[in-house]
Parts: C-alpha cells; structure tokens; sequence
C-alpha cells in the first residue's frame, strides 16, 4: 500500500460546495421573484398556484429532512402542520404578535414531535412509521374533543390579516427550508444521516449516535412543518379537522419527495410544481381523483424512474455528456 | 497494560451456546490473532466486545471503564473501532465521506478531519477514488476502506473480522503490510481463516472451538499445539 500522500483535493472538494452556492443562489432568486409577484400584477389565480408550490415544496422539505435523510419514513408531517396551525390561530386569537405565534406554533409541534420520535425512534424499522400513522389519528381524535380547539367545528381566526402577507411568508419558509435542506445534505450531520439510512449498526461502529440524531432531525424536520402549518392556517383563516388532519396532507408531503427525488434538495421542488400543476389539470379533467392519479404517478416513478425526476433527469445528463466527449474524442 | 479485559463471557442464542464463559485479554499495542473453525464463535466474541450484541454473563473492561452494557457506539466513543466479516459500507456515500462520517474517539484529541481522511485514503491507495460512490468499489477496495474508516476513530482497539477474505494474493499481502505498521499505535484484534498469511505477523494468537479457548499463546506455540491440530485436523481416528 502507498506511503505516498498527495496533497487533499481542495479543487474537487470545493467543486461540490460551488454547486451548493450556486443552488442556493438560485433558489434566492426565483424566491425573490416568486415573492415581487402581488406588486407585479400577477392574476390572484397564478399567485395562489405559486403558494400551493410553495406550500407543498416546504412541507415536502420538511419530510425530506428526516425521511429522505434517515430513510425513516413519516406520515406525519400532515398533523404536524396541523398543529403548528391550530396554534397559530389559538396564538393570534390571544392577542399574541404574529412573529410570538409563529414561535409558539414551532415549539408546540417540535414539542409534539418529541412524543413520537422519543420513544418510536429508539426503535429500529417500521416501528416508527406506524408510530406516525397512530399519531397522526390521535391528534385529530383531541382536537374533536379539547375544548379549546372548537371540536369538530374547528376554529376561526379573527383578525384579518391580508393574503399577501401569508403569501410571502410561505415563499420564504419553502426558500428557507430548501437552502437548510441543502446545507444538512453536506454537513458532517447529513453524511452521519445518509451513514444510518445506509446501515445503522455500521453506523453504530463508528461512533453515530443513531437515536439521538434521529431525534434532533425529527424535531427540526417537525419545527419546520409546524411552522408551513403555521402559515396556512393564516392563509387559510378557517380550520376544520378533518381538512387540517387528513392523512391526505400526510400523503403529499411524501409524494411531492418521491416523485421529485428522495434526499436531494432539488427533488421537492420538481415534485412540487409536478404535483400542483397535475392537481390543477386533474381536478379539471376528473374531480375527486387527484389522489388516484398521483399514486398512479408514484407507481410510474417507482417503476420506470427508480428514485424520482431529478436523479434521472440528471443520469440523463452525465450520460448524455459522456456520450458526446466520447464521439468529440472521436472526431 | 492490558487495555481489553473480558472474563467470563458468555452468549446464547436460542438454545445454542455460541461463547461460553471465555477469558481474553489485549495488551497496549499487541496484535492478537483469534483463529478457529467455522462456528467456532469469533464473530459473536467480536460482537460482545464492539457492543453489537450483549453478553448473557461475564464482563468486559476496556481502558478501565466497564463496557458491558454500553451501546455500541459509546464503545466505539471510547476507542472501539471495527470492520465487518461481510463488508458494510455506506453505499449512498462517497469514500471520502464514508471516512468523514467516523465520529472521532475520546484519544483523537485535536485533529483536521478531512486530512486525515485524505492522509488514511493515501494509505489505502484509494486517494484517486475519494470521490466515487463508496457502491462502485471492488470487494478489496471496500475491505480496505472498511479498515481506514475504523482508524478515523483513531481507535485505541481495532477489531478485524477476516480483514483477508476475498482478496487476491497481493491484495492480502499489502494489507498485512498495512496493518503491521499500526502496530504499537494501536492494539488489533484479527480474525482470519487464512492462518498461513495472518498468525506470522501477530504477537499472540487464541484458537477458539466452539465457544471456548483452546489454545492462547506466542504462534509458535499454536502451531505446535495438539488441540489446535485437533480442532482443525479432526480427532485421529486409528
């Protein structure tokens, strides 16, 4: 074996982290012009499709942050912005500031999150998958019967608070959850992450705390739900249980990872503008049955895509590239 | 100094003894070959002392603190590092970032992390694919990309769970090259079948059969041993 050693490759290690800056630099920008829309004209049906975008693209960042990281896969990021919106709305109908009720919607889902992921994750395999189904039943079950949730009536909030604001919000929680997102992927928290997604006990040899890491990223990807949550039910205004704590939402914040790309930061946004775009035909050419065919479109990218758009998009790419200095060296 | 003592070990699973009641020591910086027959309870003893499994009876000191039931990565914390029977790299990783993922040990001390990755992986002669999928590696590359990821742990126990199998000749030549000259900054334990390659290079040899000691001695003595011949020959049966 060499007892040579060169020196590290700064150049290819940098090359890695100029691609991240220049992702982030591009999602800073279509933020900033995603969020100069309302001042730009811009018919209130093409704004609200950029919201859903928006909306969707968060939220399945925040599934992506644990389940795309860990491979422990969550159906309960949908109750978690159930939560992070109920709170919201108790927080402004106390007369709390807006800024103080966003607070209070993150720690109150992070403090939600902390009962499933501080017993279900110390526990290896689907253990916590089921203990996200059950969550996700037990939340909508209080939120029936507290008394200061409304009960199956929901709630209302009071104040008024204008569109655009909820609208901006919501464009800079996708904006911020991308970039951390994408900066976790390349963080030694994101390499020890993907460590345990590959192989827990091997992890383990190494030194990883796997439940401990498991815990903090749970809390964090729940933070952020709480918060896209917090933002919708200001956008919303009206919430009823049964629409904030559907599994549906659950279902989503999933697919849009899936049909974008799993554990990449791009894969969300992909999946996002697929999902609301093919939401936005189906519900015209057949009503009812968006989710029908979005399963339809997961089994496709199961099937014929492997691991989502982006991956495939950029096999096709490399291949591509290769193919063409392969017949330039050629010629 | 002794800095791995585990006395009385003892696991059962399901009916089956696999270790039973075994005594065995490491001294700082020695290189202990642990050899026997399939079956005979290497990889469950490697086990037991990396925290894997725990022990149904016995005790295991390391530097002093006792690890029995302490999980495996608090082991690994305080300068347990291994390699596996059947490689276990993690696949959606780089190689370089399969060795950035090693949470130093308590004797790291103060370090650049990435250079020394850099340093392992020049090591290793796998510098040129540090930035490769750890996936596209040869079974030889991920044996021995196993090993340098156990040594960022700057590990004060090593343990090699049949570091040699599937190499090629020169393979297992270099890597025998590589592993003597970690002797005296860390003590190894190595499991092998090939005991023709691996016991000439180690300081101390224990030949386990079916969950015990059979013989602990210099490999001179092993060799000679007629319980060792036994194990692996079969009784005579004139």
């Amino acid at each position: 074996m060499s007892d040579t050693v060169m020196n590290p490759p700064a150049g290819s290690m940098s090359r890695g982290n100029r691609s991240d800056a220049i992702f982030i630099a591009g999602v800073i920008v279509v933020g900033a012009i995603a969020m100069a829309q309302p001042w730009l004209g811009v018919s209130s049906y093409f704004l609200t499709l950029i919201y859903y975008v928006a909306y969707y693209l968060a939220l399945g960042q925040a599934w992506n942050l644990m389940s795309g990281l860990t491979g422990y896969v969550s159906f309960s990021h949908g109750a978690l912005a159930g939560i992070g919106a109920y709170a919201v709305v108790l927080s402004l109908n106390g007369n709390l500031p807006m800024a103080l009720a966003l607070v209070v919607a993150a720690i109150a889902t992070v403090a939600a999150s902390l009962i499933i992921g501080a017993t279900a994750l110390r526990l290896r395999g689907t253990a916590f998958t089921f203990a996200t189904l059950f969550f996700q039943e037990l939340v909508l079950l209080l939120v029936r019967k507290l008394p200061f949730t409304g009960g199956s009536s929901g709630l209302i909030l009071y104040q008024i608070i204008p569109v655009w604001i909820a609208y901006v919000m919501m464009v800079t929680v996708a904006v911020a959850a991308t970039i951390a997102f994408a900066l976790t992927r390349r963080s030694r928290l994101g390499i020890r992450m993907l460590a345990i997604k590959s192989d827990e006990s091997a992890a383990a040899a190494i030194g990883i705390d796997s439940t401990r890491l498991k815990i903090i990223l749970f809390c964090a990807s729940a933070g952020i739900a709480g918060l896209v949550g917090a933002v919708h039910g200001i956008f919303v205004a009206t919430l009823y249980p049964e629409v904030i704590f559907s599994v549906d939402l659950s279902i989503v914040a999933l697919a849009v990872a899936l049909i974008g790309g799993v554990g990449s930061a791009a894969g969300p946004i992909a999946g996002a503008i697929v999902y609301v775009g093919l939401r936005e035909i189906v519900q015209v050419v057949a009503p009812g049955a968006h989710l029908v065919i979005i399963g339809l479109l997961l089994l496709g990218i199961i099937l014929f895509l492997r691991d989502g758009i982006v991956p495939a998009v950029g096999r096709l790419v490399s291949r591509k590239g290769s193919r063409s200095s392969t017949s330039g060296r050629q010629s | 100094m002794t800095i791995l003592r585990a006395k009385g070990l003892s696991k059962r699973f399901t009916g089956v003894v696999a270790v039973k009641d075994m005594d065995v020591s490491v001294g700082d910086g020695e290189l202990l070959g642990l050899f026997g027959p399939n079956g005979a309870g290497k990889t469950t003893l490697f086990n037991l002392i990396a925290g894997t499994f725990f022990a149904n009876t016995g005790q295991i000191d390391f530097m002093g603190h006792d690890v029995t039931r302490m999980p495996a990565f608090r082991r690994a914390r305080l300068g347990i590092g291994r390699t596996f029977q059947v490689v276990r790299p993690f696949r959606a990783l780089t190689v370089m970032e399969n060795l950035l993922a090693a949470v130093p040990s308590m004797a790291a001390g103060k370090r650049n992390d990435a250079d020394l990755a850099w340093e392992l992986l020049g090591k290793i002669d796998l510098q040129c694919r540090a930035r490769d999928s750890a996936g596209d590696l040869t079974l030889g590359m991920l044996k021995r990309l196993e090993v340098a990821r156990a040594l960022m742990l700057s590990p004060r126990l090593l343990l090699l769970d049949e570091p040699l199998a599937g190499l090629t000749g020169k393979e297992s030549a270099d890597l025998l090259l590589f592993l003597q000259t970690l002797r005296g900054q860390t003590s190894v334990i190595m499991v092998e079948h090939n005991v023709r390659l691996a016991l000439p290079i180690c300081d101390r040899a224990v030949v386990m059969d079916a969950g015990a000691v059979i013989a602990d001695g210099a490999p001179d003595q092993i060799r000679r041993s007629p319980a060792v011949i036994r194990a692996y020959l079969g009784e005579d049966q004139e």
